[in-house]
């Protein structure tokens, strides 16, 4: 065997071991203060496994043509008035939502990579963190340019970072990555290349891009392929931290299982807006909610905790909790966007006939009961010309800062809400889940940034009711917020075909 | 026709079918190579091309650049060939494998022997110069009347390379199983092909051994152990053996005098039901291997074989006993009852 070829791993790993050093001018631990505080116990970071094996010279190379690529694509799209190809402009609002609260969400998680790479004692873990950072830095810049056509056309586009920071309804993913951001490296990596990276990312993910795809999407679909070969590596190494940290030391079994519980239910919560688009924004679907969580949870999520189940780690929390609700939430969350529109950076509307008929089909008994009758309802306000606003500020849950809209799995007639006291406050919660986040780490839940009570306490630019709020987040009501169907996105969409109305008549692509 | 297909480092060789793709080719043939889209889009199962010549297909432009593409890259899920190739893949070189030639012999039953109420034991004389194989590979047999080949671990050592013992477990309603128990005689002949699997001892690890077998699930570490005692291996071997009933429990008498002989042998005989005469522990080979090692096996090799079930238990406590998928190894024997109950997987091992 003396004169055998070497391996892939081992060439990788002789060309990038022994590049560390002990440090001998401060100690070690001074050196990477922050990784040892979350109790995780590594004894051995050699046992690293390298998920990229990628040279940042080869990793130049390839970005830089896949970017040329893109590019040269995104050139053409506008060149060629591309959004005229789009099934209907109401998709828009999904992608607005993408790029108001996943795009800076792709910042953040750049700017959580860095942090982390810098924090792991290990050579290994550091450079595998540092390639995922450019690749997130690279993904929010390149959608940024994806969406920019729709930007020259269409409302909403025009602030996201700004946005980001004061609207109720980003505040759900900021608030994911911010938590991330201020966790221990440990957790951070658990969180975003583990639950989101991997164990969620399907969810995201296939639901955007295949949704681009089915409503003539180009720019966006583009963007997915260039990103997808990226997001194999993250998804890699999602895989390898877990099983690097679990087989490190059978005490960090227990504290994987907290962030993993945790983790899990609260890229659930933010999942309901993904959701949400599959069943409401896409005119053209590419299937529903409940379908998803189907295949992407119950059977492909399931089967790696079967796996994980080895190391004794247990399936997620509360994950039947989430399984009972897929038939409702993204229904109960359509109508709190629905009558809250004025006061967000996107339009909403009642679903069309055709899309009812869609709802019937994938939900059944539970759309026909409880939420048909909802939408006939508003309907019928609609047509009386009083088409039904929310005037109110809602309860936010002060863990996923979501407004507590959700219902009981037991009872979709009676609201979920859960309340603490701690230190003389009263917090209140959407789930036992985000109740049980909370009470683990009051001290940093309890400094959340709440949007509805920022507003009540005047930080939301002196704001006194949701006209003010809404322009203090420069959305213009019609312009860039309110019902779809009395919008300049409508009218100019309308404009361009001729003055006909182009709702498509059916769901299929 | 097909193209011949290397693969380097490990200097494997794969049959490719003129419209098949590598990635499908090497599966098919057990050389695991890491893949994740399976259609060309993620770049997961890129390799490198050292000689020959490939299609690229439905290759990606985003996953297989063009920079790639000159440097002789190709994406194995996609590609196939149209001549014979090397590639270069991300493939463990296992410095235990010896990497043996497959051949196809007749051999003729020389002895039968009813090992257990439901096992039989089946002795094939081939001819000279026999079949090497590395001790816990298997082979596939052809038996008369069954369509397809039936997988079988050689239960004998491979000092014995011209009788090769079969310990053959009767499958309710498996129409080989039955064949083999009720209308083989002697004299009989059976063609077979192998070596194959990659189920045998790492002795470049120097690690102490343990083997957990269920059932007839004990032919592969029999004959790794009897390879492994032969030799004078000399670090300590554990065989944690377990079966329904005591009568179920063959060569029990067996490995008790092996255990007698050999001071680094220990064995441990298990049973689910015990009769009156049964003196040993009852249970499941998990739980008697947890008794004598008090959950604790890292710094072991182990080996894995018996009934899916019993396999899927001994790995949880093995893993919650730190010990992990490198220094498991695991023979799966699926009848077509086993794979259509199958639990999902997910990419989370490689092996395991």
């Amino acid at each position: 065997m003396a004169h055998r070829k070497l391996t892939l791993k081992e060439k990788y790993q002789l060309m990038t071991r022994g590049l560390d050093w002990e440090t001998t001018y401060q100690p070690m631990d001074k050196v990477f203060p922050y990784d040892q505080y979350e109790g995780i116990k590594i004894k051995n970071w050699d046992k690293w496994e390298d998920p990229f094996r990628l040279t940042m010279d080869a990793y130049w190379k390839y970005q830089a043509e896949k970017e040329r690529k893109l590019y040269a694509i995104l050139d053409s799209f506008s060149q060629n008035n591309g959004q005229l190809n789009l099934s209907d402009a109401r998709y828009l609002t999904a992608l607005k939502i993408w790029m108001q609260g996943i795009t800076p969400a792709e910042y953040n998680s750049h700017r959580g990579f860095c942090m982390v790479g810098r924090q792991f004692r290990g050579a290994g873990a550091r450079v595998a963190c540092q390639m995922q950072a450019l690749d997130e830095l690279r993904h929010a810049q390149t959608q940024m340019h994806a969406f920019s056509q729709y930007n020259k056309h269409f409302g909403g586009f025009h602030q996201a970072m700004h946005m980001r920071d004061r609207a109720w309804y980003l505040s759900i993913p900021k608030s994911y990555f911010e938590d991330a951001m201020t966790a221990g490296p440990f957790e951070f990596v658990t969180a975003i290349s583990f639950s989101f990276e991997y164990v969620l990312t399907n969810l995201l993910f296939m639901p955007f891009v295949s949704g681009a795809a089915y409503n003539g999407d180009m720019a966006t679909t583009t963007f997915g392929f260039s990103a997808q070969s990226d997001e194999s590596r993250h998804m890699t190494l999602g895989l390898e931290v877990v099983k690097f940290i679990l087989e490190q030391h059978e005490d960090n079994v227990p504290i994987m299982q907290r962030y993993i519980d945790k983790w899990f239910w609260r890229g659930y919560r933010l999942l309901a807006l993904v959701g949400t688009m599959m069943d409401y924004m896409l005119p053209k679907k590419v299937m529903s909610w409940a379908e998803a969580w189907g295949i992407y949870w119950e059977e492909n999520g399931m089967a790696l905790f079967h796996d994980l189940e080895r190391y004794g780690i247990k399936p997620p929390k509360y994950h039947e909790i989430a399984t009972l609700e897929k038939n409702h939430i993204t229904h109960q969350a359509w109508t709190v966007f629905y009558t809250a529109c004025p006061a967000t950076a996107f339009h909403a509307w009642l679903p069309q006939p055709y899309e009812l008929d869609w709802l019937s089909e994938k939900y059944g008994e539970t759309f026909e009961r409880y939420y048909r009758p909802r939408f006939a309802q508003f309907a019928e306000l609609e047509r009386a010309g009083e088409r039904f606003y929310t005037n109110r500020l809602p309860l936010v849950c002060q863990t996923c800062q979501v407004p507590v809209f959700f219902t009981e799995v037991n009872n979709p007639m009676r609201q979920s809400v859960r309340q603490l006291d701690w230190q003389g406050m009263k917090f209140n919660f959407c789930s036992d889940g985000c109740k049980d986040i909370f009470a683990h780490e009051p001290e940093k839940f309890c400094q959340a940034y709440i949007p509805p009570q920022q507003i009540y306490q005047g930080n939301a630019g002196g704001a006194r009711n949701l006209q003010e709020y809404a322009a203090w987040l420069k959305c213009e009501f019609g312009k860039d917020s309110g019902e779809y169907y009395t919008s300049e996105d409508y009218a100019r969409w309308k404009q361009w075909h001729g003055g006909k109305d182009t709702t498509p008549s059916s769901a299929a692509a | 026709m097909s193209f011949r297909l290397t693969i380097e480092p490990s200097g494997e060789v794969v049959e490719v079918a003129p419209a098949q793709s590598l990635l499908d080719a090497c599966l098919r043939a057990g050389v695991y190579l890491p893949y994740a889209c399976h259609h060309g889009l993620c770049g997961t199962c890129k390799v490198q091309v050292l000689e020959g010549e490939v299609e690229h297909q439905a290759s990606s432009a985003f996953a297989l650049m063009d920079i790639e593409r000159e440097e002789g890259k190709c994406l194995a899920c996609v590609t196939t060939l149209r001549s014979d190739c090397v590639v270069e893949a991300d493939v463990e070189c296992d410095p235990d494998a010896q990497n043996l030639a497959i051949c196809d012999l007749v051999g003729r039953v020389v002895r039968l022997a009813d090992l257990s109420p439901t096992v039989k034991g089946i002795w094939l004389e081939l001819p000279p110069p026999g079949l090497a194989f590395q001790a816990g590979q298997y082979v596939n047999l052809r038996v008369p009347g069954v369509v397809g080949a039936r997988a079988f671990s050689i239960a004998s050592a491979p000092s014995s390379a011209c009788v090769l013992e079969f310990n053959v477990r009767k499958v309710a309603g498996g129409a080989a199983t039955q064949y083999l128990h009720e209308q083989l005689r002697c004299g009989d002949e059976l063609t077979l092909s192998g070596p194959l699997g990659r189920f045998f001892v790492r002795t470049s690890a120097t690690l102490p051994m343990l083997f957990l077998a269920g059932g007839s699930g004990v032919s592969s570490p029999k004959a790794m152990l009897l390879d492994l005692l032969e030799h004078a291996w000399p670090g300590p071997l554990t065989l944690v053996y377990g079966a329904r009933t005591p009568a179920e429990l063959y060569d029990h008498a067996r490995f008790e005098s092996l255990a007698v002989q050999h001071p680094n042998f220990r064995y441990v005989a298990v049973v689910n039901e015990a009769d009156e005469y049964w003196q040993g522990p009852t249970g499941l080979v998990h739980e008697a291997a947890d008794e004598v090692f008090a959950r604790r096996y890292a710094d072991h090799k182990a080996y894995v074989c018996g009934p899916p079930a019993m396999v899927e238990a001994c790995l949880r406590s093995l893993m919650q006993g730190r010990l992990f998928e490198q220094d498991i190894y695991t023979e799966k024997f699926l009848s077509a009852a086993d794979a259509t109950h199958a639990q999902a997987r997910s990419p989370l091992f490689r092996r395991l």
